[in-house]
């Protein structure tokens, strides 16, 4: 691998985040954390992650999913792939977050807590797999 | 008709001149012309807005679309009988209230007719005087029933929210630890520090689980009145000075004061010692929690005869007018205060003592100012002689403390 890629936690949970970015150090991406929304999109424009997982619960309701919307809207971000994480599933009132949900533009869904193997697989799928320059060479 | 829409009932009211009712639709059901005309006139004149109909299958086919409030009906009608109308009224919208129309001669099968649902009767003739006092009689009830279903219905609401809320905070920490567990499981040589380190974190979580329970079972004792079953003499005082002992520690980490200006005499009301532990003890906390660096936290009390106001303030980040409201309500906390640990019960468990013990709770905040909780409380009064003794403290008889 000839750098690491770079993956952004956004979660206002910092065990939850800090035990995932542990494991995906150990397995060799570099991690970048936010706890919030706001902070989430500043870092994803400064440091251009190359995935970005999502909780969609955060202390503001709708935080997550209008962060979301937001990388979409820029052309910058719009390509990066986004996990969506939650744990409320379709427990809250007014939203209905199921893995179908496609009203949320996201590449997978996760609930939590989230088996760490699973999430390995998902994520190799997205980022190891050749990249055009690779191809091309 | 919606009585979740004030805004359209007001502006209803208003565009009709005599503006005395609301605006609520009466429909009129009876095979006289005259009949029909008088009752339009009397109770459009009144502010209602009224339709009517010849024939009850004529009635009964408008009211799905037209929604009244109450329907006039008259029980002797060519097609479908009055009876029938009244029962068929019931299955379109249980919420109708029938009124019959009924001759003198025919009270009997009026009575017969109230049996069958219909909520009052009109005999023929009638003044427009007793026309209006019934129906808006009627529509009282009406309304009346309908407010009591809808507190009925926001108190299961509460109820499921109440269950949704709880299972989301103990999901938070619980999601937390299972995920530090499961990453242990995964990783093959996890650093020895980081290891200690997580498992204080998962300690520090399933403390924060054990605080969630603690608060939902005091509520819920509250609620089926086990909790504050003594009312004995207690020394508020002494509570409180105990209390900001405890948390002595806690408010030097935040860099708050706290200041005890309790009267050193003692201050004594009536009740139940571990409950009002328990509501200052949150007063206190959210006190210094939701303070400032080099903030204060004052408790003091004021005694007049019968009652004693505790005051605990704070110079904190105060409470925005529009969440006074709410701020004693089950789970509610201030959404923009980041990163301040607690259940979202404290204030709800505050209110509930308060009231048990006989007194209550109110706040004074000016944001980024602070807040005032004043607690009121019933004061202790020593029994005059042996005569009255047992009588005094509203008839609560005079114990020792088990101190």
């Amino acid at each position: 691998m000839a750098s690491k890629h770079k993956i952004l936690i956004v979660d206002d949970d910092a065990d939850f985040a800090e035990a995932i970015a542990s494991f995906l150090e150990a397995n060799g991406y570099q991690v970048l954390q936010a706890r919030d929304g706001s902070e989430g999109l500043r870092i994803a424009k400064a440091e251009r992650p190359d995935l970005v997982l999502m909780d969609v619960m955060m202390r503001e309701r709708t935080e997550g999913f209008f962060t979301i919307q937001e990388m979409r809207r820029r052309p910058e971000l719009k390509d990066i792939p986004v996990f969506v994480l939650t744990s409320i599933y379709s427990q809250v009132p007014g939203f209905r977050i199921t893995p179908e949900a496609s009203w949320l533009a996201h590449d997978a869904f996760f609930a939590k807590p989230v088996n760490p193997a699973e999430l390995l697989e998902k994520i190799r799928q997205f980022l190891d797999r050749p990249s055009a320059k690779e191809v091309n060479s | 008709m919606s009585p979740a829409n004030p805004e359209s009932l007001r502006a209803a009211s208003a565009a009709e001149a005599p503006a005395v009712h609301s605006g609520e639709t009466i429909v009129v059901i009876d095979d006289d012309r005259a009949i029909r005309l008088s009752c339009e006139k009397i109770l459009t004149k009144a502010g209602y807005r009224v339709e009517c109909f010849e024939t009850g299958a004529a009635g009964l086919e408008a009211v799905a679309k037209l929604k009244p409030a109450l329907a006039l009906v008259d029980l002797k009608m060519p097609g479908i009988s009055g009876m029938d109308v009244i029962s068929r009224l019931r299955e379109i919208d249980p919420n109708i209230l029938t009124v019959v129309i009924t001759g003198y001669a025919t009270i009997d099968t009026a009575v017969e007719a109230m049996k069958a649902g219909a909520y009052d009767f009109v005999p023929k003739p009638f003044s427009p005087d007793e026309l209006r006092l019934i129906v808006k009689r009627g529509l009282d009830h009406r309304r009346l029933m309908l407010e009591s279903q809808q507190a009925e219905m926001e108190r299961e609401l509460l109820k499921r929210r109440f269950i949704t809320f709880v299972s989301h905070q103990l999901q938070t920490p619980l999601v937390a630890i299972h995920q530090y567990l499961d990453v242990l499981r995964h990783l093959e040589n996890p650093d020895p520090a980081k290891l200690r380190e997580w498992l204080d974190r998962c300690l520090a979580r399933t403390e924060e689980i054990q605080a969630i329970i603690k608060d939902w079972l005091t509520i819920s004792k509250l609620e089926g009145g086990l909790l504050a079953q003594q009312r004995v003499k207690v020394d508020l005082t002494e509570v409180i000075t105990e209390i900001l002992k405890t948390y002595e520690v806690m408010a030097a980490s935040e860099s708050v004061t706290l200041e005890n200006q309790m009267p050193p005499d003692g201050c004594y009301v009536i009740g139940d010692r571990n409950c009002l532990s328990v509501l200052f003890d949150n007063l206190v906390t959210n006190a210094i929690k939701y303070n400032k660096p080099g903030g204060k936290v004052t408790v003091s009390a004021e005694r007049t005869p019968d009652e004693v106001i505790v005051s605990v303030a704070d110079t904190g980040i105060g409470i925005p007018e529009k969440y006074r409201q709410m701020l004693f309500g089950e789970f509610f906390r201030i959404q923009d205060v980041k990163k301040t640990p607690g259940t979202g019960l404290g204030l709800a468990i505050a209110k509930r003592v308060a009231t048990e013990m006989g007194g209550s709770i109110s706040v004074e905040s000016q944001v980024n100012v602070g807040s005032t909780f004043r607690v009121r409380l019933l004061a202790w009064k020593e029994p005059v002689s042996e005569t009255t003794q047992g009588r005094t403290n509203n008839g609560l008889k005079a114990q020792n403390t088990d101190r």
